[in-house]
């Protein structure tokens, strides 16, 4: 019997609702701010085939990892796991992303048959490895980058096997937190199984398969009718990370997208190899970026869940930077390759939608890491944070200045947080100056953050990217402003560091970043004169600046726009 | 002379006055149209027509509710925002633009930042810094103040906001810089972030002095303005507003921390629910009100209205949150609602995939719903209320309104029938279920995701649509038991006119509950009472009235989210223990875990002044025999009730015609001039002595 579309509605609603709901039991349960205050994890239901059925609108660099992640994560426990099980796991080459993302699977249970599963994946600040934090710029093969747990049944009859624990938290710095986080994880797969149990109550099993079925088979048909508006053709694009951690060498990822009637192909032959430094990107990486940029495309508001998949065949060929296999190191794929990779899809979709791309965002997440022992009381300490730069210039709109783009969302720690508790003092938070990317709609502007150094001594590591390569502009827009990183001496001589670099700092050191800006979108000289002299006044751009890149005069004296001066100069520039 | 006190809201459709005769318990109401652009020109005549219809009538308060400030920052109805600065440490004049770095959508390539309210080339950074023990680590360079303050005074600023690192714990730089504003440009208003929001973190204590200082103008020459109008009439009351926290403040208060009263209307629905609850006796209540575009859903646990203490001022509401980052967020106690496009105007549509979705679109007052019969084509809930013979299908508002059922059928025929293979009455009952569970998610927000079991409460149904949906929320939320008070319509008012005033202060003191000085902080809440004293004063509340709420915000050390514990007087090492067991209680409640061993950090003292007025009386009525008068059933028409999946012969009966202790048996519908309360099949109304509907949930059979 076919079942009412209403109800199909209602369970759709609910289904996203209790991801929702385990998400922020997750968080308020969660003990560490990463998980906290961050929101760095992803709350899932699965049908009993293992398919998605349900995802909440959490981090974009888990969305496509999930579903491998259950698929291949169960596979060795074939009809072995019982009600009150949880297998935890964070293998990258079955979860679908780096170490210090831990899985859980929670399956559900009703008369004695599993009927779905709830699942969550959260990033935890540490899990051991040779740098604090699990994020070393110059891994070589993953064994260095943490603790590699295999899926294993963690939780049996509803409690922690207390021995697997016992050897996760031999192997992590703050296993107190890690414990607390883990407990979080499991009310969160257990809220998620209540909720799925009382729809089972109410509509009964074979209404929940069905219309989860139907759920599926309605994004499949909306993404459907959302790619068939796409031109059709094959379109190509590529680009770089600048390094790989160990080695100055540049690396290519190359995309090429195929829209054919309803459905996409997309590529990544062309791609280099695999690397050994930590910037691999495992599947679940990549394919989170397709389906982001595809959500972003399309309509945000299609339920995300396996139909969204039907419809797009990805082909990533094996031991390339984007498919790697083990040993390779994976930390940083999750935080710098997969911004390059959203980087690498955007400009081929630029050629198929130009109209719904932004030009590049600042296409890093200035992964700073810093700690050492505190003088003020004799205990180590480590402040993790990412740093927000310029988003890319749109048609119609300038990009937003000093915000998260694309795969990370995640929030900055307040100053009068950190000088409380860590031995740092700001001296500067600002916008970046002539860091956006000219266009006729600006680039963003990334931003100015400098700290100095309280304590003795401490390690410092960076992680990031776009120091050397720019963000790129579209259709005549400028690239936005390049990284950079030092370290100022009491002295005042300025050390410039590497984008990927561990190095010790000294006391009254300061350190200093500028992070990216984005790129322009359309010819700067046709900017209106009115938005760059606003810039002029707000010191977004320099006067220099808005006479060389935008070809506006300004009477500096004043600060009037010098109309005739300008027609000229803007005259003279097309003509170049 | 008859005393009155009188309330006024101003909503976007209508105006309302209700007036509430103090010696009889009686109210009336006065209904304008309301005046966007000047919103005091339909307040006056609204007074002017209330004084017209009682001849001898002495108003003894004014209690306003008004949207200005939400509609200032949105940029609607022409309110220019007045220029003005910002003062920051140097190096850091960006920290208001920054924010907390993240977008508040994930997935769109456009989004867009809500537009700063303090232009960059007007934002100053100052030679100083304190540190995050309060040490002063640069002294403040005053000669560069006293130049920036003249330049203030070139660029004509109006109003200034001055909001410097660590200035929570010494506020010693900003209150210098405060008083050399004031000394050389007397007539520009100040707003300091150490008195606005003393605590941590320096974002949101920015942002909430930044709103302080661009709303100060606007609203206090639009409080001067209206009262002036008013006195103009005769009508000398004192002139109170509701804020957001859902206490009232004078006018003179209010227009010095506007940022007080951002959401001014939303909170009174609540408060007439708690004093609803009082009045009867009932500690735990959902509060559920359901007007013609939006539902809005609110708990009041053990008598008190739940709060939080931070708001986004204008920003956007996603599934019924509120959207991170989509507004300005300001720090103030505000009443905890949640909110979805729901109401009776709101529209169904069939989208690309073929799924039936309502909202988030509302057909609004003009066109209307399909049946309003005034052009509108688009069905919407109250169409489909009209379809399953709920709603009245000749008229409404007492015949004010005529219904043409047919355009209701014609336009979910068309719009839904035609797109997708359901019947009329599937359809229309889908569009209820579908709109019943948006609405039940509102409602589980305030409950099941701060804590609270839904099974706890009672279901306080009002607004004109609310009475329709509260059998089918409370049943799948298993409420047993929902209050549909007397005028449903009029109901918010009754938060205007029952609120207390309420002055909220705060000091910050981050200190490990072990190290705290139990004198320090003793003499931190008696120098918050003194000052709280104080603002009762100036606002005539007698001390006899005069009420101190101590509390305390709490954390584990180490986490980023405060929980608010009232504690009481005077304290001691005892008082403090009990507050850090009742932290891990409620942190066991919230969050579902506590850590016994684990330090807990003092972060916040606070302290609520109350001024407590006298509560309205309510008419109480005898009581009479259970089964309603002959003449209270008007009709019987066929309404379709899910339970048996189709239409039932039902009895209607009027609300105005049921006698106190009047007892109905489901199913039944009750129609009054305002609203239509549903009974569903298993439940039973009854008529309590002040004339409001209980309905509860009759022992099912099984």
């Amino acid at each position: 019997m076919p079942i009412d579309p209403i109800t199909v509605e209602v369970i759709k609603g609910a289904l996203t609702y209790a991801t929702e709901e385990m998400g922020i039991a997750l968080r308020n349960s969660a003990y560490s701010p990463n998980i906290k205050e961050r929101m760095d994890f992803s709350c899932t239901i699965f049908d009993h085939k293992k398919r998605l059925a349900a995802q909440a609108e959490h981090i974009p660099v888990h969305l496509g990892s999930m579903q491998l992640a259950v698929q291949k994560g169960l596979e060795k426990f074939k009809g072995k796991i019982e009600d009150g099980d949880m297998i935890l796991f964070n293998d990258p080459y079955i979860s679908g992303t780096h170490l210090p993302d831990l899985t859980l699977i929670c399956p559900i249970f009703y008369e004695g048959k599993i009927i779905a599963y709830s699942a969550n994946k959260a990033h935890h600040s540490d899990v051991g490895g040779k740098a604090p934090g699990s994020m070393a710029g110059d891994a070589t093969e993953i064994y260095q980058e943490g603790i590699i747990v295999p899926p294993v049944r963690f939780v049996k009859k509803n409690v922690i096997d207390k021995e697997i624990a016992s050897i996760l938290l031999s192997n992590i710095r703050t296993p107190e937190i890690r414990l607390g986080d883990l407990r979080a994880q499991m009310a969160a797969n257990l809220l998620g199984k209540r909720r799925i149990l009382e729809l089972v109550d109410r509509y009964g099993i074979e209404t929940l398969h069905k219309a989860t079925e139907e759920i599926m088979d309605y994004s499949e048909k909306r993404m459907r009718i959302e790619i068939g508006k796409m031109p059709k053709g094959s379109y190509s694009a590529e680009d770089y990370l600048e390094n790989t951690g160990t080695s100055n060498k540049k690396v290519k990822i190359k995309v090429t997208i195929t829209v054919k009637k309803n459905q996409l192909l997309i590529d990544y032959t062309g791609t280099d190899e695999q690397v050994n430094g930590p910037v691999n990107a495992v599947l679940g990486v990549t394919l989170s970026g397709v389906y982001y940029v595809l959500r972003c495309l399309t309509d945000p508001s299609i339920p995300m869940n396996e139909g969204c998949y039907r419809p797009v065949k990805v082909h990533v060929p094996k031991s390339t930077l984007m498919n790697p296999t083990p040993p390779a190191p994976v930390a940083g794929g999750n935080v710098e390759t997969s911004q390059r990779n959203v980087d690498v899809l955007l400009k081929a979709f630029a050629q198929i939608l130009p109209e719904k791309v932004c030009a590049a965002c600042q296409g890093t997440m200035n992964n700073i890491a810093v700690g050492g022992i505190n003088p003020e009381n004799g205990k180590p300490w480590t402040f993790y944070e990412t740093i927000a730069g310029g988003f890319g210039g749109r048609k119609g709109i300038d990009g937003v200045d000093a915000v998260h783009s694309h795969m990370t969302n995640t929030m900055n720690t307040p100053i009068e947080a950190i000088e409380a508790i860590y031995p740092i003092r700001f001296l500067e938070y600002e916008l970046r100056k002539d860091g956006g990317g000219p266009g006729k709609w600006r680039g963003g502007v990334g931003l100015e953050r400098s700290w100095m150094l309280l304590a003795p001594s401490a390690t410092l590591s960076v992680l990031a990217e776009r120091t050397k390569i720019p963000p790129w502009g579209l259709y005549g827009g400028k690239p936005g402003a390049k990284g950079e990183y030092y370290v100022i001496k009491p002295n005042g001589k300025r050390v410039k560091l590497r984008s990927k670099c561990t190095i010790r700092m000294g006391k009254a050191d300061i350190f200093l970043v500028r992070t990216p800006g984005g790129g322009g979108y359309g010819n700067p000289l046709e900017r209106y004169p009115e938005l760059v002299h606003r810039d002029v006044l707000d010191e977004m751009v320099s006067l220099e600046a808005a006479k060389k890149d935008y070809g506006l005069v300004i009477n500096s004296a004043r600060m009037e726009i010098n109309w005739k001066s300008t027609k000229q100069l803007r005259l003279t520039k097309s003509k170049i | 002379m008859v005393k009155y006190r009188v309330s006024i809201d101003i909503g976007g459709t209508f105006t309302d006055l209700v007036a509430l005769n103090e010696e009889s318990g009686e109210i009336l109401n006065i209904k304008v149209p309301s005046t966007p652009r000047e919103p005091a020109k339909a307040v006056i005549r609204t007074f002017r027509e209330f004084l017209r219809k009682t001849s001898d009538a002495e108003v003894s308060v004014i209690i306003h509710a008004t949207t200005i400030a939400t509609n200032a920052l949105l940029g609607q109805l022409n309110l220019e925002l007045p220029k003005t600065a910002l003062i920051t440490t140097k190096g850091f004049r960006d920290i208001i633009e920054i924010g907390r770095q993240r977008r508040h959508e994930l997935y769109n390539l456009f989004i867009q930042e809500p537009r700063t309210l303090i232009p960059r080339r007007l934002r100053f950074g100052v030679e100083e810094r304190i540190g995050p023990k309060g040490e002063i680590l640069t002294p403040l360079n005053k000669t560069q103040v006293k130049s920036l303050v003249q330049q203030l005074g070139r660029e004509n600023i109006k109003t200034v906001a001055v909001a410097l690192l660590f200035s929570y714990i010494n506020p010693k730089h900003e209150r210098e810089i405060g008083e050399m504003l004031k000394k050389s440009l007397p007539k520009i208003y100040v707003s300091l972030s150490s008195e606005i929001a003393p605590e941590y973190r320096e974002y949101e204590r920015t942002s909430t002095a930044v709103v302080n200082a661009v709303l100060t103008p606007i609203v206090s020459s639009y409080l001067n303005d209206l009262q002036r109008k008013i006195r103009r009439l005769g009508v000398k009351a004192p002139l109170c507003v509701m804020q957001s926290d859902g206490g009232i403040a004078t006018k003179s208060i209010v227009s010095k921390k506007p940022v007080s009263m951002v959401e001014s209307g939303p909170a009174a629905g609540v408060i007439a629910s708690a004093f609803y609850g009082k009045l009867l006796g009932i500690g735990n209540i959902l509060s559920f009100d359901m007007g013609g575009t939006t539902a809005k859903a609110g708990a009041i646990k053990e008598a008190t209205p739940e709060v939080v203490s931070e708001y986004e001022v204008a920003g956007k509401v996603h599934s019924g949150r509120i959207v991170k980052g989509s507004g300005y967020p300001v720090r103030h106690p505000f009443i905890d609602l949640a909110e979805c496009s729901a109401g009776g105007g709101t529209i169904a549509w069939v989208d690309e995939g073929k799924a039936l979705q309502v909202g988030p679109i509302s057909a609004g007052a003009e066109p209307g719903p399909a049946c309003y019969g005034k052009g509108g084509k688009q069905p919407t809930v109250t169409d489909a209320n009209v379809v399953l013979g709920r709603l009245n299908p000749r008229y409404v508002l007492g015949g004010e309104m005529k219904i043409y059922p047919e355009l209701s059928e014609k336009a979910i025929s068309k719009e839904i029938c035609e797109k997708i293979r359901l019947e009329l009455t599937e359809a229309a009952a889908g569009i209820i279920k579908i709109a019943n569970s948006a609405m039940a998610k509102i409602l589980r927000i305030v409950s099941v995701e701060r804590g609270h079991d839904p099974r706890d409460f009672v279901l306080m149904c009002f607004g004109g649509a609310g009475p329709m949906h509260g059998c089918a929320l409370a049943e799948e939320l298993k409420i047993t038991e929902i209050i549909v008070p007397n005028n449903p319509g009029l109901f918010s008012a009754y938060g205007l006119l029952a609120a207390d005033f309420r002055n909220n202060l705060i000091k910050a003191v981050m200190k490990l509950m072990d190290e705290v000085n139990v004198k320090k902080i003793e003499a931190v809440f008696q120098r918050l009472e003194l000052k709280g004293a104080k603002l009762l004063e100036k606002q005539h509340v007698p001390k006899v009235n005069m009420r101190f709420i101590r509390q305390m915000d709490l954390r584990y050390f180490g986490q980023s989210y405060e929980l608010t514990i009232p504690t009481s007087k005077p304290l001691t090492k005892e008082v403090l223990k009990q507050a850090v067991e009742s932290f891990h209680k409620k942190h066991m409640a919230i969050y579902g875990y506590a850590v016994k061993d684990e330090l807990v950090e003092l972060v916040n003292v606070k302290l609520v002044a109350v001024g407590l007025i006298e509560k309205p009386k309510l008419k109480e009525q005898p009581l009479h025999r259970e089964k309603p008068p002959k003449e209270a059933i008007t009709a019987k028409r066929k309404v379709f009730f899910e339970q048996n999946n189709d239409y039932n012969e039902t009895p209607i009966y009027r609300r105005e015609k049921l006698k106190i202790g009047n007892v109905i048996n489901g199913p039944a519908v009750i129609e009054q001039y305002d609203a239509t309360t549903v009974v569903y099949p298993d439940w039973m109304a009854s008529v309590d002595r002040y004339g409001n509907i209980i309905l509860s949930l009759r022992n099912r059979g099984n």
